[in-house]
């Protein structure tokens, strides 16, 4: 297992701790270390606790876990919250001179340092976090100039002086520490190395993937976990020819997004929550007139408001199943930051290639976790485009009827249809949500009908005959226990094998990217003794599909705190479920 | 595009199932010879359509064109109008499908100024769903879900698009065909958002608001030799007037900016590499 630091800033919401965390895991990663980052916010902007958690080490980390070893506490709650993390050989940074009496367990090292008074030497006060910053260098034995480097990045469009005086708050943090504390006792000698690595979360890898596979218009209303996509693409969707739309509600996004599709743009829209509910209605046209769209739906944790700051993953049936009559839809779901952007490409094939509306689910763990990876993650080499059956005026005129009609609904062995796009000469032709005939048109004969319900759906038996819905599979491939996961539970599970393993368990993990179509593990559940389903929801509305697909009843760990699933905390999970009945 | 397109271009070869004498007929009519008569067309032109007796006529019509649904046509434009700036999309829906179940995004297309052009259907009733009362109707108009008729007064069409920031606002009578046919093209060829409400009236369920109602009542602005579109304030007067119901260009910002030139959305999003754009590699390296 990986010799890791994990450390931690919290405080009131509006203290600029997300800030903080992230300058200092930017530093890390520029150390060659990596990260992984967790978040703790309320559903406010002031007041209320918030957390920026970091687990670092110089090999891959891919979960939280239930230690701290330095934390900044900018108020008391921030010690209190995570008491049970704190252990012996924890540090504890905190301002004595500001009006709380900071209590701190006896055996763990409080080093009060006047953050406040510090920072407005080295010229104001908006630096303390800076200087407690500085003051963690000293502590870990992290070189300092590596924070240098990500003030840099973070404050040098801001002018040079604001670069020079953060550097001067962290100095001064840590010549505090240097110069009052000897902490020698502790241990802590961070490690670095060469190597270059790239941070970045679920839905900044979403976006980027959007870019790289040609999505040129994007229209969204703002809501948590989603609004980021949106953030990101503004901004630098315009360098490649698009646009991004903030729109006056979630159904008019959708509707935006269909429109651009059918002007042939690759388009996308994104929302969590409500706003998936809202987009339900739309959904359908989607699919009834064969449009090709994206639709991500980073989950959140519901019904209604629910927890919209919280981890969850119950939107499984919604994707599956929502909006009314039967629709033919791909679901998509992305099991790590760097599955974030390669599903997102494949869903934007996924789309063209088969004229459907594409899920791409995600969840919040997974949106706002900052993770590195080494920048081949992402080799946009690979990235492959499949426009489909878009048809250019020469192809198009094959799909005519004896009248000169093109036929945009034409029925086909395989379920899809030619796609024309405005200006494509003589291919003029009309879509709709009504029951249409190969031209479009409305119909309501039954034999129309039945045609076209048929073909809608062969696209679906195309799609699982021509791609490969494939999964990730870790751990012994030979165990008899199989854990089966989706989203972004993977790395926790992956990171709960080392455990399990010192304990003398084996498991073999499948990760299941694609819940619809899916794989069939009718043959790896069969071949197991145990298979445990985990996920972060109540209902185990994965595990409900699985038993569907084998006809077998699986054992399921459900976690619905608002909370992701840590690595040594599944590791008893898992061991746990294995010695309990199986439900008759 | 070529000159010798006539209107008939546009017309599909499916017959309407509207009721005879339905103002609709009128209505698509116009747009059909609008579109002509602009020098669209069916390749280049797109057409949205809502929901109801008025949604129809993207199936009447030759074009590319979606029928979508309830209230939500003019997101649909948009959405066309952003991603292919080169194609002429016209965007049409009913009083119900465009002020009721889709107010909200008539604001909002409105102030954002889109360059499309959008004909509202208005026959003061709900006809697909056989006869009650739309936001356009009377207060005191009797329907089947309203006996006692609504009781609160009616939406104000012309002025929500002003209070909105209209660029611009017409009115027109689809038994009018001239005229209609006329002001529709104005919509057309005005840079940005054209608003057109059409009185279009249904011989079905609506025995106050009929053709005999508007051709005594309308007052066309043309005869008015002192109105001037570009007058805001006069623009104001008419679309306020209580007492008078008029046809004509009310309103036209002549410094109107449509949103894909203010904000530089002009390229045909169609059109994208065959893998990653060659600079991808910098969206990972923003990452370092
Ligand atoms: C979400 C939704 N709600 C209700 C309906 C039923 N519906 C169809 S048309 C219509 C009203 C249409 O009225 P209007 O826009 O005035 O058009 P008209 O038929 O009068 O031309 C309604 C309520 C629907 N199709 N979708
Ligand atoms: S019901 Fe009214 S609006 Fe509908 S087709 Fe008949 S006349 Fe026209």
């Amino acid at each position: 297992m990986a010799e890791d630091l994990n450390w931690a800033i919290g405080g009131e919401a509006g203290d600029g701790i997300d800030s903080t965390g992230k300058i200092f895991a930017q530093a890390l990663s520029r150390a060659g270390r990596h990260v992984f980052t967790s978040k703790d916010f309320a559903s406010r902007i002031r007041g209320g606790y918030t957390a920026y958690k970091i687990r670092t080490s110089v090999e891959q980390v891919q979960s939280v876990v239930d230690r701290l070893d330095i934390l900044v506490a900018l108020t008391q709650r921030t010690i209190d919250e995570n008491l049970d993390e704190l252990h012996e050989g924890s540090a504890i940074i905190y301002d004595g001179e500001r009006s709380w009496d900071a209590e701190i367990p006896d055996e763990m090292t409080a080093v009060d340092v006047p953050l406040k008074s510090l920072a407005e030497e080295a010229g104001g006060a908006i630096m303390r976090n800076i200087v407690a910053l500085g003051a963690a260098c000293k502590i870990t034995g992290f070189d300092v100039e590596y924070l240098d480097e990500a003030l840099e990045k973070r404050f040098g469009g801001k002018g040079s002086k604001i670069v020079e005086n953060n550097k001067e708050a962290a100095r001064a943090g840590q010549e505090y520490v240097e110069e009052n504390y000897d902490l020698s006792h502790l241990g802590y000698d961070v490690e670095t190395t060469d190597n270059d690595y790239v941070l970045l979360n679920g839905n900044e890898a979403v976006g980027m993937g959007a870019l790289a596979a040609g999505c040129r218009f994007y229209a969204g209303y703002p809501i948590t976990p989603a609004t980021s996509i949106m953030e990101y693409l503004t901004g630098r969707i315009e360098d490649y020819g698009g646009h991004v739309v903030q729109a006056e509600d979630e159904l008019s996004a959708i509707n935006m997004a269909l429109g651009a599709a059918r002007g042939g743009a690759r388009s996308m829209t994104a929302t969590s929550g409500a706003g998936i509910d809202l987009m339900t209605e739309t959904f359908g046209l989607v699919a009834q007139s064969e449009t090709p769209l994206v639709i991500a739906d980073v989950q959140r944790s519901g019904p209604s408001t629910g927890m919209p700051t919280k981890q969850e993953q119950g939107d499984l049936n919604m994707a599956l199943y929502g909006g009314h009559g039967e629709v033919p839809r791909f679901v998509v779901a992305p099991t790590s930051i760097t599955e974030c952007f390669w599903k997102t490409v494949e869903a934007f094939n996924l789309a063209e290639k088969y004229q459907t509306p594409v899920f791409l689910v995600s969840d919040l763990a997974m949106s706002v976790t900052e993770q590195t990876f080494p920048p081949e993650a992402f080799d946009m080499d690979e990235v492959e485009i499949d426009r489909g059956k878009l048809v250019d005026e020469d192809e198009a005129d094959e799909w005519l009827d004896a009248q000169g009609h093109f036929r945009a609904h034409a029925v086909t062995e395989d379920g899809v249809s030619p796609r024309a796009i405005p200006g494509t000469t003589d291919a003029a032709h009309m879509s709709t949500g009504l029951e249409h005939d190969e031209l479009g048109r409305r119909t309501e004969e039954e034999d129309e009908r039945v045609q076209q319900v048929d073909k809608r759906n062969r696209k679906v038996e195309t799609a699982r005959e021509q791609e490969d819905w494939d999964y990730r599979e870790f751990g012994d491939p030979d165990a008899d226990n199989l854990v089966i996961s989706w989203g972004s539970n993977e790395g926790a599970l992956v990171e709960a094998l080392d455990y399990l393993e010192a304990d003398g368990i084996d498991v073999r993990v499948i990760s299941v990217p694609y819940i619809f179509p899916r794989p069939d593990l009718t043959e790896e559940i069969e071949a197991a003794d145990e298979t445990i389903v985990v996920e972060c929801n109540a209902n185990g509305q994965f595990a409900d599909v699985i038993e569907h697909d084998v006809l077998t009843r699986v054992k399921r760990i459900n976690k619905y705190t608002g909370v992701r699933f840590k690595a040594d905390e599944l590791a008893d999970d898992i061991t746990e479920k294995l010695t309990e009945e199986v439900p008759a | 595009m070529s000159s010798d397109v006539r209107f008939t271009d546009f017309k599909s070869d499916k017959q309407p199932t509207w009721c005879p004498g339905c103002g609709d007929f009128g209505t698509m009519n116009g747009m059909m010879k609008a579109l002509a008569n602009t020098g669209n067309d069916p390749d280049n032109t797109f057409v949205v359509a809502g929901i109801g007796c008025s949604g129809k006529i993207g199936t009447y019509m030759h074009s590319y064109a979606l029928h979508g649904v309830h209230g939500r046509a003019l997101p649909v434009g948009t959405g066309v109008k952003m991603a292919r700036p080169d194609v002429e999309v016209m965007v049409a829906g009913g009083d119900g499908d465009g002020y009721s179940i889709g107010a909200g995004h008539f604001v909002h297309a409105v102030r954002r100024n889109v360059d499309m052009t959008y004909v509202v259907m208005d026959n003061r009733i709900y006809g697909l769903t056989k006869g009650q009362a739309s936001p356009t109707s009377r207060s005191d108009f009797e329907t089947s879900t309203t006996p006692e008729g609504p009781k609160q007064p009616p939406v104000n069409p012309l002025a929500l698009a002003l209070a909105s920031g209209a660029s611009f606002i017409a009115q027109s009578f689809s038994s009018d065909a001239m005229r209609h046919a006329e002001i529709v093209e104005k919509a057309i060829e005005h840079d940005g958002f054209g608003f057109v409400n059409v009185f279009s009236p249904c011989v079905t369920f609506n025995d106050v608001d009929t053709y005999d109602y508007f051709r005594d009542s309308l007052v066309d602005l043309q005869e008015d030799e002192d109105h001037d579109p570009h007058d805001y304030e006069a623009a104001k007067e008419v679309i306020l007037d209580s007492e008078k119901e008029y046809q004509g260009v009310m309103y036209q910002d002549e410094n109107s900016v449509p949103y894909h030139e203010k904000h530089g959305v002009t390229e045909d999003m169609s059109e994208i590499p065959d893998g990653a754009p060659e600079d991808a590699m910098d969206l990972v390296r923003e990452f370092y």
